[in-house]
């Protein structure tokens, strides 16, 4: 029994409390039972507790007691809290004050596979660099470059590809006069005089 | 132009129902408040500017114009300036445009303090309000355009609210001309009313008795219609649009089953926004929709503007329209049927590229083998338009020749007036060209016809347009070649069946090889099926293409002609500058909403041509003609037959007078009673509460918490209607310039707010993570505020079943989805807490929570917070368009763009700068990057 609770192993290691809930058999990943303080182990230092909001009304104070058994044992400790009442928003605001004063995080899920999923996240992500949250992912210089020209409002994909093919590079595209940029097909004034005010706008409003 | 009876004001309201209006505005009773909703086209900004010279002529005042856009302040500016001149009036001092962040604080202060008339952008109003820049006791009215964009939880609203609380006695007077918007919901007028705290509305349409006398005297304008038919490829490819349009729409049935989608159907796809619609009925659940529904949306919005380009672009621009959708719409090689747009997979998509080509260019096919030279012949269709046009102008040419000119005080001028710009250089090329005639050449028949003719004809000015199209073509299949090589040089590596799939998306295979379609060879090239079947670019045979070009070479009569240049030279403008005849002139113009009348006003014509139906444009025509006794005018109107064009025009002059009928039946069934203090002056036991802390035992003490709670906003953050809400539930807002968090609720307590487009847009580019970072490092409590819209459904989960997603659980996979992110961001800061909220109104209540029994924030603290040594908060001030696109850029990152910001001024800066001048800001290795990001050449 203690073993298990030490290993953190490709397993997400559930807590005897959750027998019957029925994110049990929405995993999909392995998982095992063990006596442990939070619902779910999702790691050395995650961990994470489950509420049900139609449970919360009946008994306010369980999730209380809960976090309190944790006792500061793990760095991340979600609260995955099922939405499943209608009139959520009083009881949302409160668990927000309460995710302040306790250092619990707050996810919310609207289904069990929703719950179950985000369990799997949680734990197949343990070890995952934050690379693609960070904008560095890779791209196709084509990609890259319809992102780059459908920032502004109302300009799409199509008038991107006519844009730089009209004029050959990205360069050559922001220098172009307007007069030059509204002879492309699919180029109406409004996005002529927005495509070429934001590129001469200047990053900084200055005073 | 005849003044009013106002003495000394001189007023240009040459109308009946003009001057009531503006008597009824004038008038003194019932404080001066009333929302006026008039059609378009009745010139509602003159009556505007007549309104405010009257009071400009009085001086003494503040009266604040909310809502005009820049060319309305334009408008408004000008008038008033030729007003105040008219009649000489002293204490007029014109328009004072406050747009930018760029005029600072003080100036600001000192311009409001002397008084006058001020145009101010909504945004930096409330922020000079809230900051008691402007005293609102001082204000002696509001001026509020565009009223029907007032909904609750709009800026506007806002400012109307904190006015109201603190001035009973200034005036607001509202205006629109827009009566759609106030008939959708429940009891929309009266809504809108309580909003703007207003009690009196006055209705005008085209229909109410004065304006019909007014309009519909005597002097009525001569107008002819003229049905143009469309040519019939015209109506095969609207056919095979509408389609297109019909099985898009059956597919976003079938994706999205338990929405309401009775109404979605063909017949509001000739509706003229049926992508808008289809947009907001979706929108409450945007964020759960399937990435394939979106690109559906999107699709529709792609179809209907082929639908528009079909009646207004000639042939040969429809077509390179169309092959550049089609390129920029190609899927991946290699990539499933699943992920690509369902339209381009029909029949009919196949005839809308196969009949745009056949346009322009077809071919005979002597024979099926390979060897055979299939002759390209250019068939250049014209716009039956062009033709109708030509006819007119000739008719009053002779009209102006046996009727010799009757005195009135009308030019002779024609004025031609239609959509956009693109239309106006259209037309202008196809009538300074239409008399070209091209040498014939033996042996070729077409062109011996069009000697002898002396019918006006394009084919000078499509032939010039084939050659560019042929040009640019090779190189556009180049460039598409380039831009998408990168791609398949990846995919190469990984599946050779793939690689032999992208070999035929370039179009190199043998002519022989391609899949024949059906209905035999008449065409020497044309779209192919891709091996999945979707529709390919057709690329010619360059033999075919030669032929092509050295067909439609210019002849020396061509060539003699001057080659037209496109963009205005005005450089050399001084050179060639020089009065013209206003008799005999043809001047071509786009519709130009209010600008319109400026137009008819200046040019005085006699003859006006509607190349395109507008309905606002004929009432101005209508008030013009009524307004001058002495001047004569003929309306030709032209429309397609049976075509979009003509559905809309009658839709929308349909729809908004049903709308005036709704509005007028609301107002006789209305009972508004309002008090003018909007949620009133505070509730005094709400402050009662206050002062007592309950923290402090038994409340003995009356502690010092008298002052109302306090949040810091960031002064960005006022587009959202969050800060509205928060000075709706008592709170003081201080707008400050933040550099970390978008708001402060306490010394500890920092907030990013994040809607669900923002938050999925943040976590693309990186922003989010670099935000929790520095939030992290100054606050002790720093929370992401994920934010669902009111009417939005409040749940993250997507409408497919997440049963077959557990391949896309893994870590090197980095799935899309939203709450991977999360769990990523979580992961990453475990510290960082997340707060969800169905709606803006919830937010503020958590907010309040939140707040409670904290210590109130020090807003200089938190300004002060992440500005690094020397930096000011004034250059805080971003415009975040232009830094969002630099952040897409390859080598930017969350670091140093920073720096590069505050060291290069604008994009176009950072595009022409070489690798060593940007070295010093982001580094060698970064600058490289950037630097090819902007001058690779697509064109190798």
């Amino acid at each position: 029994q203690v073993i298990s609770t030490k290993s953190s192993g490709s397993s997400i290691i559930v807590s005897p409390r959750q027998r019957g809930n029925p994110i049990l058999t929405n995993l999909r990943s392995v998982w095992e039972f063990s006596d442990i303080p939070a619902d779910y182990g999702l790691g050395l230092t995650t961990c994470a507790l489950f509420l049900s909001l139609k449970y919360h009304r009946l008994h306010p104070e369980y999730i209380y007691n809960r976090v309190k058994q944790l006792a500061g044992k793990y760095n991340l400790r979600v609260l995955l809290v099922m939405v499943d009442i209608g009139n959520h928003e009083e009881t949302l605001k409160e668990l927000s004050k309460t995710s302040m004063v306790n250092n619990v995080t707050v996810i919310l899920c609207w289904s069990a596979a929703e719950a179950a999923r985000y369990l799997e996240l949680y734990k197949s992500y343990e070890h995952a660099n934050a690379s693609a949250i960070r904008g560095t992912e890779s791209k196709g210089y084509a990609e890259k470059l319809v992102d780059f020209v459908t920032v502004p409002r109302s300009i799409n994909k199509t008038d991107a590809v006519s844009l730089v093919s009209a004029f050959g590079s990205v360069r050559a595209a922001i220098n172009a006069r307007p007069e030059e940029v509204a002879v492309i097909g699919g180029w109406g004034e409004k996005k002529v005089r927005r495509w070429c005010s934001v590129v001469d706008e200047p990053f900084r409003a200055r005073k | 132009m005849s003044s009013g009876d106002q003495a000394p004001v001189k007023l240009s309201l040459p109308l009946k129902y003009q001057q009531e209006l503006f008597q009824e505005l004038r008038l003194p009773g019932d404080d001066g408040n009333e929302l006026v909703v008039i059609a378009r086209g009745l010139g509602l900004l003159r009556l505007v500017t007549n309104l405010l010279h009257s009071y400009d002529a009085a001086g003494g005042t503040l009266i604040l114009v909310v809502g005009a856009d820049e060319r309305e302040n334009g408008w408004i500016g000008e008038s008033l300036a030729e007003h105040a001149a008219i009649s000489m009036s002293v204490k007029a001092r014109g328009l004072n445009v406050v747009n930018t962040d760029v005029m600072s604080v003080g100036t600001r202060e000192k311009m409001y303090a002397q008084g006058g008339i001020f145009s101010i952008t909504s945004r930096i109003l409330v922020v000079d309000i809230l900051t008691s820049l402007i005293d609102p006791e001082t204000i002696t009215g509001i001026v509020l355009l565009h009223a029907d964009k007032v909904v609750a939880t709009s800026l506007e609203a806002f400012i109307l609210r904190i006015y109201r609380q603190k001035n009973k006695k200034g005036f607001l007077k509202a205006f629109s001309d827009n009566p759609e918007p106030f008939t959708t919901g429940f009891s929309p007028l009266s809504t809108m009313m309580r909003n703007m705290f207003l009690r009196r509305v006055s209705i005008w349409p085209r229909f109410q008795v004065s304006v019909a006398q007014s309009l519909e005297g005597k002097k009525k304008a001569e107008v002819i219609e003229l049905e143009v038919p469309m040519s019939d490829s015209m109506r095969d490819i609207q056919n095979a649009i509408m389609e297109c349009v019909e099985v898009s729409i059956g597919e976003l049935k079938k994706a999205n089953i338990g929405l309401e989608m009775e109404d979605w159907n063909v017949d509001s796809a000739l509706h003229k926004q049926f992508d808008m619609v289809v947009r907001r009925q979706l929108d409450p659940l945007w964020h759960r929709v399937s990435w394939k529904t979106k690109s559906i949306v999107n699709d529709l919005g792609v179809l209907r503007g082929m639908l528009h380009t079909l009646l207004t672009y000639d042939a040969v621009a429809f077509n390179r329209h169309l092959d550049t959708i089609l390129a920029a719409h190609s899927p991946p090689p290699g990539s499933t049927r699943q992920n690509q747009s369902p339209w381009l997979f029909l029949d009919a998509a196949h005839v809308i590229f196969d009949t745009a080509k056949r346009r322009v260019y077809s071919g005979k096919a002597t024979g099926n083998g390979a060897d055979d030279i299939e002759s390209l012949r250019p068939v250049l269709e014209e716009q039956p338009k062009w033709a109708v046009l030509a006819e007119v102008l000739e008719e009053i040419d002779r009209d102006l020749y046996f009727n010799p000119v009757v005195r009135d005080d009308s030019n002779g001028t024609i004025l031609i007036m239609c959509t956009d710009t693109a239309q106006c250089r259209q037309l202008r090329e196809y009538l300074q060209n239409m008399h070209v005639r091209m040498e014939t050449k033996p042996g070729d028949e077409e062109e011996e016809e069009a000697e002898e003719d002396p019918e006006a004809s394009a084919a000078f000015m499509m032939r010039r347009h084939l050659r560019n199209y042929l040009t640019w073509k090779k190189e556009f299949a180049k460039i598409s070649a380039a831009l998408f090589a990168e791609n398949q040089s990846a995919l190469n590596g990984a599946s050779t069946t793939r690689a032999s799939n992208s070999q035929s998306y370039h179009g190199k295979a043998p002519a022989n090889k391609r899949r024949r379609v059906r209905g035999g060879g008449n065409t020497g090239s044309r779209p192919t099926r891709a091996a999945n079947g979707s529709i390919l670019a057709g690329e010619d045979k360059p033999l075919e293409v030669a032929t092509l070009i050295s067909e439609i070479q210019p002849t020396e009569l061509e060539s003699a002609q001057k080659e037209e240049v496109v963009t205005d030279p005005l450089d050399d403008m001084e050179d060639f500058y020089q009065l013209y005849d206003t008799e005999d002139l043809v001047v071509i113009h786009a519709y130009d909403g209010d600008m319109d009348e400026h137009v008819l006003e200046e040019v005085k014509p006699r003859y006006i041509i509607m190349y395109e139906p507008d309905t606002s444009f004929v009432r101005r025509v209508e008030v013009y003609r009524s307004s001058h006794n002495d001047r004569n005018v003929r309306v030709y109107f032209l429309f397609y037959g049976g075509s979009v064009e003509e559905q809309r025009y009658l839709s929308s002059v349909r729809r908004e007078k049903d709308a005036f009928s709704r509005l007028i039946k609301e107002k006789s069934s209305m009972s508004v009673t309002l008090t003018l203090d909007a949620h009133g002056i505070e509730d005094p036991q709400e402050a009662f509460l206050r002062t007592i802390n309950t923290r402090i035992a038994g409340g003995g003490r009356l502690a010092a918490t008298a002052q109302p709670p306090r949040v810091v906003v960031d002064v960005r953050e006022f587009r959202s209607s969050l800060p509205s809400l928060l000075h709706g539930r008592s709170m003081v807002i201080v707008p400050c310039m933040l550099t970390v968090g978008d708001y402060v609720l306490s010394p500890n307590i920092c907030i990013e707010r994040k809607s669900i487009k923002d938050l999925i847009s943040s976590f693309k580019d990186g922003r989010l993570y670099n935000q929790a970072e520095t939030m992290l490092q100054h606050y002790k409590s720093s929370m992401l505020l994920i934010e669902f819209d009111q009417n939005k459904s409040f749940t993250l989960e997507p409408f497919a079943d997440l049963s077959g997603s557990y391949s896309s659980v893994s870590a090197t996979n980095p799935s899309s989805d939203l709450q991977s992110k999360l769990v990523l961001l979580t992961l990453a800061f475990p510290k960082l807490r997340i707060i969800w909220s169905s709606s803006p109104y919830q937010t503020a209540e958590i907010f309040e929570s939140l707040k409670a029994q904290e210590p109130e924030p020090d807003p200089i603290q938190a300004v002060r917070i992440g500005l690094e040594g020397g930096q000011k908060a004034e250059d805080q001030a971003f415009n975040r368009e232009p830094q969002d696109m630099l952040r897409v850029v390859p080598g930017v990152t969350g670091k140093n763009i920073k720096s590069l910001v505050v060291e290069m001024g604008s994009l176009k800066e950072v595009a022409n700068a070489s690798v060593e001048e940007l070295e010093p800001s982001v580094g060698k290795e970064a600058g490289r990057h950037i630097h090819r990001f902007f001058n690779k050449s697509v064109l190798e």
